[in-house]
């Protein structure tokens, strides 16, 4: 049986209980290797013979890893019986050969990457490139399989290797320990993207699945499949329809599809990894959080701190930091402080530290212009926040806007939510020209004419499914609300007397059973983010 | 008792109940989503093969089941003439036999079919675990099957109780007229090669025959005419198949002489599928082999039968206005 996502039946009615048995029955020390094996296995039904890369991968980081922490042990042994003078050419030194070594890593890790997922991007435009200076030559483009996950473990690789020669911990000599963190199947295919320190020992620790640890894993889980199946499934026929044929849909239609693509993107991916971490409660294992309300957001900076967090704060903490305080930048920093200020000075050497960012983050997501200028899109937005931020400051002031007060707080949010629309509409366009026509035809040609006239119930979802989207959406916003106050839905569930509590379940369970987007007349939805 | 292992049984039994309490939930829900009749306008599916859901109980001698092959070569009207016994085909395109399985023990559920047909192409139809697990879900719980019919299904059609009032004239047969000549005729090319089947294939096929068995019935693989779906070594895989299981197989490609399809004429769609010419060449034999070897009964002259001598009219008017 096939695995398609996390979501399928083949995952969540077949491997996952065989896993929770399979790991209940295993002796305490053999448990972390029934998951390392399950997680494996995982991979082998989604990729194959692409498992192969993984296990370099693995191998490398575990082997880099060991070679890092020799030469760190080496050198402090050496820096002990040196003399105060020739400390630090011993640092420069090592440090040149730890170099070396992560550079190689990073180097091999970004290189398959690069192989494998751009490739085809890349040659593409460099033989557009050559036929328009009519050089009589073309690049032969390669196609290669790409394993499940790979933009994901890639990262994990890179942050350990990282991390180890930062010496934020030592090196793992244990081969399994790196490899579950590598593999672990909930999180390989769509994140959220761990970092060693976060997960690696939970996951060796062999916990025992505990009854509570297992109710609010299904119950996230419960929750999780609701989102993906009940809204982003059956919103997809309307977006499928919409924008594979955006010339014949008036503005108006086009400005809904963008909006519902939106909350399609947030219920799936949001979704899976409700799933994903509900996955991996049961067996006591803390995953990190992915999302933390984004629509909440007052500023596009706010909303990348909430929408795909891991992501977020790997470039931060992997591209922007490390660029932000390299030698050229901060010489920048100091020279345009004394000529712009405090406040535009240290903005221009971090905006060039953003806009690797944001090549990287748009190229992350996919291989093309349009994933691109998705990426440059943000760093604009997030750039001209940060430029406008005293006068904005002022204007508010000047106006006695209270800044705090929930009319500017619902401003900011309704205002963020388009922003993040529009970048979106870019995002899911199947290429760039295609986003700035749809772009185009949404804000020349707006009309509300399809709707008013009930041509939008032809495309895919009639009035009954907008109103089971609406009374979903509605569940969800009310549960990220109370997280957004504080509180903790499930606990509270868990809190309530067993008829209520057992009332909600129910519901839940016959909500998505009646009203789920699957079986005859829906397509299955692929996952979209494990195509990243 | 310690504190621990009371509190685990209290867990087991807490997670039993919530179980129990789910799959009343579900039958209940199933119940209230499933199709109060056998038309299309209360949300049932496959139609045409569900007419013998408004078949009297007990009224079907035989069942046909199998994909487009079946409901297009074999009439059960032809054989009701001819012979006098009852058929249904509960045929449906691409049949999976997942599907056929299920429309066996459905048939069952109000008939007693003294003979099952299963048109052996659906067979070599590829199955997927995933897709066979969920039917028998489905089974169990038709709200897995018809849980997007909230959006049709108005006060009262809900709770009012199941009663299915149609059936088809045709019995499950699909007529069809039109002649497009098979390219090659040649398909039955004799070889010792066997196309091996799908071990899910055939444990599905080993279930349905047990069943038959267990119920009193006789299971029967035939294959029916085909230049583009059969060949020898189809033809073989099938017959190690039915020797495994000990039960008959009629293959029709090797009965030239027996059922003398003529592939200019009696093909609708290049030797695809017959059309009503073929079938009633195919249906002409085959009712006569079935009374011949199983003594089925002539109902012909039976009141209690008297609708299906007004459906054979209805079935004549059709077929000879179409000719």
């Amino acid at each position: 049986m096939s695995i398609s996502s996390y979501c399928s039946l083949a995952y969540l009615a077949v491997f996952l209980p065989a896993v929770i048995l399979l790991y209940s029955l295993a002796p305490r020390k053999a448990r972390p290797f029934a998951l390392l094996f399950a997680s494996y296995g995982f991979f082998w039904m989604v990729s194959g013979k692409l498992l192969a890369y993984l296990l370099v991968s693995t191998f490398s980081i575990h082997h880099a890893g060991i070679w890092l922490a020799l030469t760190q042990k080496e050198r402090d042994l050496l820096l002990e019986q040196a003399a105060r003078g020739e400390k630090k050419e011993i640092r420069g030194h090592f440090q040149k050969k730890q170099r070396r070594i992560v550079l190689g890593m990073v180097c091999l890790h970004v290189g398959i990457l690069a192989a494998l997922k751009y490739a085809s991007f890349l040659g593409g435009n460099l033989n557009t490139l050559l036929a328009a200076l009519k050089i009589p030559f073309t690049l032969p483009i390669p196609s290669w399989a790409v394993p499940i996950g790979i933009s994901f473990y890639t990262l994990q690789a890179v942050s350990y290797i990282l991390d180890v020669y930062h010496e934020k911990f030592p090196a793992d000599r244990n081969l399994g320990r790196l490899a579950l963190y590598m593999a672990f199947f909930p999180q390989v295919m769509e994140g959220p993207i761990c970092r060693y320190r976060d997960t690696a020992s939970q996951l060796w620790e062999g916990a025992p699945i505990r009854f509570r640890n297992l109710a609010f894993g299904l119950q996230r889980i419960l929750f999780g499949l609701m989102k993906k199946v009940v809204i982003a499934d059956r919103l997809n026929a309307f977006i499928q329809s919409v924008f594979g044929d955006y010339a014949s849909q008036d503005g108006g239609i086009l400005a809904l599809s963008v909006v519902l693509y939106t909350c399609q993107l947030y219920m799936e991916f949001s979704g899976t990894m409700d799933v994903v971490l509900g996955s991996g409660e049961i067996f006591g294992i803390a995953l990190p959080e992915n999302f933390r309300q984004p629509f909440f957001s007052r500023s596009i900076s706010e909303f990348w701190q909430r929408w795909h967090i891991t992501l977020g704060t790997w470039f931060k903490d992997y591209i922007f930091y490390p660029l932000s305080m390299s030698g050229p930048l901060k010489k920048l920093t100091a020279r345009a402080r004394k000529r712009l200020g405090n406040h535009f000075g240290p903005l221009l050497a971090g905006a060039a530290a953003l806009f690797c960012v944001w090549v990287c983050n748009g190229l992350w997501h996919g291989a093309g212009w349009h994933y691109l200028f998705f990426g440059m899109y943000h760093f604009v937005l997030i750039l001209a926040g940060n430029l406008t931020e005293p006068l904005a400051r002022r204007v508010t002031g000047a106006l006695h806007i209270h800044r705090e007060r929930a009319p500017w707080k619902v401003f900011q949010i309704l205002r963020t939510g388009l922003l993040v629309c529009v970048g979106e509409l870019f995002f899911r366009a199947e290429s760039l020209r295609d986003g700035l026509a749809m772009f185009r035809r949404m804000v020349t040609g707006f009309s509300l004419a399809s709707i008013q006239n009930g041509a939008v119930y032809q495309l895919g979802m009639d009035k009954w499914d907008f109103l089971i989207v609406l009374a979903a959406v509605l569940v969800v916003l009310g549960h990220s609300m109370a997280r957004e106050r504080g509180a903790h839905p499930r606990q509270w569930i868990a809190g309530r007397c067993l008829p209520v509590r057992w009332a909600i379940y129910y519901g839940l369970i016959l909500f998505l059973i009646l009203f789920g987007a699957y079986g005859t007349g829906y397509v299955p939805v692929d996952p979209i983010y494990a195509n990243f | 008792m310690s504190c621990r292992e009371k509190n685990r049984i209290r867990q087991a039994a807490g997670s039993a109940l919530f179980l129990a309490g789910l799959i009343l939930l579900l039958s209940f829900t199933s119940y209230l989503v499933l199709p109060k009749n056998n038309l299309e306008a209360f949300g049932m599916t496959d139609v045409t093969a569900n007419g013998i859901l408004g078949e009297p109980d007990d009224s079907i001698d035989v069942l046909v089941l199998g994909d487009s092959e079946a409901f297009c070569h074999i009439s059960p009207m032809e054989m009701w003439q001819r012979q006098g016994f009852t058929s249904y085909v509960c045929g449906t395109s691409s049949q999976y036999l997942y599907w056929s399985d299920t429309f066996l023990r459905q048939a069952f559920q109000n008939q007693k079919p003294k003979v099952v047909i299963l048109e052996t192409n659906a067979i070599y139809r590829d199955l997927s675990r995933k897709d066979t697990l969920v039917n028998r879900l489905e089974n169990w719980f038709p709200v897995f099957r018809y849980h997007n019919r909230w959006k049709s299904i108005r006060s009262g059609g809900f709770l009012s109780p199941v009663e299915y009032t149609w059936t088809d004239d045709y019995k499950g047969f699909a007529y069809n007229n039109t002649v497009d000549p098979a390219v090659s005729t040649d398909h039955m090319t004799p070889t010792e090669e066997a196309a091996s089947i799908q071990p899910l294939n055939q444990w599905m096929v080993h279930s349905m025959a047990r069943f038959c068995q267990e119920n009193g019935a006789v299971f029967l693989l035939v294959s029916t005419p085909s230049t583009l779906n059969w060949n020898y070594a189809k033809h073989n895989g099938v017959q190690q198949l039915a020797d495994t299981l000990g039960v008959s197989y009629i293959d029709m490609n090797l009965m030239t002489q027996e059922i003398p399809i003529d592939w200019s004429t009696d093909t609708r769609d290049k030797g695809d599928h017959l059309n009503y010419a073929g079938a009633v060449k195919v249906s002409s034999w085959l009712g006569q082999y079935l009374q011949e070897q199983y003594q089925l009964p002539d109902h012909r002259q039976d009141e209690a039968y008297a609708r299906w001598n007004q459906a054979l009219e209805r079935y004549r008017n059709g077929v000879g206005a179409s000719s």
